[in-house]
């Protein structure tokens, strides 16, 4: 007993999960459902190992007590080795890390998206906040930006979102020529261009590429949007996620303890840090 | 705070005593002069501050964190040998101290604890600065030993600093004798070493002399290696060749100086120039742990100064800026 105690209290330790369903969404990303109970912020991300390969942190795109989903794309070790994984299967999780959204402080207020590539995950998250929570919260718009029709994730969901939200997507490029979701060519950015919505009772999350963030912040900016109106994510290589291990550390700030998510008007003037 | 009085022979006959009890660790001069377990007390030399610093003792440049066969997990019992370390300088104690915020109050590092709490820290006071590198006395070092070694001569003055050091002092009464001197703050300061004139550096961040550190810098990162503070670490998987499901998770020190610090799957880093890493190095130093935690992390003691091949004095970098 004692020595389960000492287990538990090892920040470094994490435990194993079964994976309750995987889901491949594009042809280099996928999701899955980990049948880890815990309560959590959307924006906030766990630690995921498989042994041999290491751990690699990824945000919870889900918003439910009962298990975690995890959307993944296979850029790296573990992220090729945790796609090779199937239902029934285990894997290694300690978390969740971590500051979210500030969902509980935003209430009342429209909340507008913005999302790129595999950046749409921890969005998910949020929406799923807003599903749970309705009548907090006003108008949903979201504008989602992939690189093809073929990159386009959470493809089961966005039927559901085309109903309840305002929903604009784009592609930079569609090569097949190939009609989809009402995506238009060409970037998010754009499509924030051509909106007419202000600042009013506005919320804003971005999370995608550094440089579709800082296009959509520049936009935001010529539409009256102040700093701290607006909530960006900000990625980062990451170890320990417990804020010692500094490889996250933006400035004085660590991305795993102080982040992922950050109000803008604390972030603005780092550059490349 | 408690102060006892030693006679100078009676020193190594107290350490030749407490090496009987306990593994004793103290600086001898070989290539360099390092902290390595002592067999014969003649050998301790205490001219000069150790090339090395302290903290692979605590937070050991590479550390098992747990073994693995397929998903089932072994934890190591925590190794925790019983030691005293001997004639450690002021800035030693304090990056410890910094080191100890860190792995045992911002988490619970289970590794370092168990290393930390078994020992004993014997310091000893420069009377003087041990190398033209040294400027702890530009920043706000504070008492953190459990007891103090103070050279006054042909005797010592002991300070007891702590539960641990009444301890000792208790244990070994013989080797000390009542006294009723006191050491004073200004006794304690060390002459000649506070160098770094700027105690605050946040607002030059965009100053242009910072490229003068970078152009001759390396990247070989013995700043960060030889640092008694640095305690960034990364984190990997190893596995055998006979079996691949068994394997350990190990943490090892990394350097903020290199490319790889930053670098994300997908093969984008953050900090590319070596400007923005140097100064994420000085400025981690300086400024980021300060408005963290209250207190500089740097502790003055020179060593990445002295360690570095094409000699990049960041303290004279800061002195000139203008």
């Amino acid at each position: 007993m004692k020595q389960k105690l000492k287990q538990l209290e090892n920040p470094y330790i994490p435990k194993p999960y079964k994976i309750l369903d995987f889901h491949r969404e594009t042809f280099d990303t996928f999701t899955l459902t980990v049948n880890m109970k815990t309560s959590h912020e959307p924006g906030q991300f766990v630690q995921v190992s498989v042994p041999g390969f290491g751990e690699a942190p990824i945000s919870i795109c889900s918003d439910s007590k009962d298990f975690i989903e995890l959307n993944i794309r296979e850029v790296g070790n573990v992220t090729r080795a945790l796609a090779k994984l199937r239902k029934g299967d285990k894997l290694l999780v300690r978390g969740p890390y971590g500051k979210g959204y500030p969902m509980q402080h935003i209430k009342g207020n429209n909340i507008i998206m913005i999302g790129g590539g595999c950046g749409v995950a921890p969005l998910k998250g949020a929406i799923g906040y807003i599903e749970n929570h309705r009548a907090d919260f006003n108008d949903v718009l979201l504008y989602l930006g992939y690189r093809s029709p073929d990159d386009i994730i959470f493809k089961r969901e966005m039927e559901r979102w085309k109903k309840e939200y305002h929903i604009k997507v784009t592609v930079d490029k569609n090569a097949h020529g190939k009609f989809c979701y009402d995506a238009k060519e060409g970037f998010i950015t754009d499509a924030l261009k051509a909106s007419s919505f202000t600042n009013e009772n506005k919320v804003v999350f971005i999370c995608g590429p550094p440089i579709m963030m800082k296009g959509a912040i520049d936009i935001l900016k010529q539409k009256g949007f102040h700093d701290d109106q607006i909530f960006i994510s900000a990625e980062r290589l990451m170890y320990c996620a417990l804020g010692i291990c500094c490889h996250c550390m933006i400035r004085g700030k660590f991305t795993c303890i102080d982040g992922p998510v950050f109000r803008y008007d604390e972030v603005k003037d780092f550059k490349n840090d | 705070m408690r102060v006892l009085k030693q006679k100078k022979k009676r020193l190594f006959e107290f350490l030749g005593k407490l090496k009987q009890s306990y593994e004793l660790i103290a600086p001898v001069s070989k290539d360099v002069v390092r902290f390595e377990k002592i067999d014969d007390t003649g050998d301790i030399y205490l001219e000069k501050n150790s090339y090395f610093p302290l903290k692979e003792y605590f937070f050991r440049k590479e550390e098992v964190l747990f073994k693995f066969n397929g998903n089932k997990i072994i934890v190591p019992a925590p190794e925790a040998p019983a030691r005293v370390f001997f004639g450690i300088r002021k800035c030693d104690l304090n990056a410890i101290s910094h080191q100890d915020m860190v792995f045992m109050n911002q988490v619970n590092d289970p590794y370092y604890s168990s290393m930390r709490k078994n020992s004993f820290l014997l310091g000893y006071h420069c009377n003087t600065a041990p190398s033209p590198f040294c400027f702890c006395g530009s920043l706000e070092l504070v008492d953190y030993s459990d007891l103090m070694f103070y050279d006054r001569g042909d005797y010592l003055l002991v300070e007891i600093g702590s539960e641990k050091g009444k301890f000792l002092a208790g244990k070994f009464r013989e080797f000390f004798v009542e006294t009723n001197a006191a050491i004073t703050q200004k006794e304690k300061i060390i002459p000649r070493a506070d160098r770094l004139d700027k105690k605050d550096i946040s607002h030059l961040y965009d100053h242009p002399d910072w490229k003068k550190g970078v152009d001759i810098c390396l990247s070989c990162s013995a700043c960060t290696a030889l640092c008694p503070t640095c305690y960034c670490f990364e984190i990997h998987d190893n596995v055998g060749t006979k079996n691949p499901k068994e394997g350990e998770r190990k943490r090892s020190w990394s350097s903020c100086q290199v490319q790889e610090f930053t670098k994300v799957a997908g093969e984008h880093v953050f900090r590319k120039e070596r400007e923005e890493r140097f100064k994420h190095r000085i400025y981690h130093q300086l400024d980021y742990f300060k408005q963290k935690n209250g207190i500089n992390l740097c502790v003055g003691c020179g060593r990445c100064i002295e360690a570095c091949p094409t000699r990049i004095d960041f303290v004279e970098i800061i002195n000139e800026m203008k």
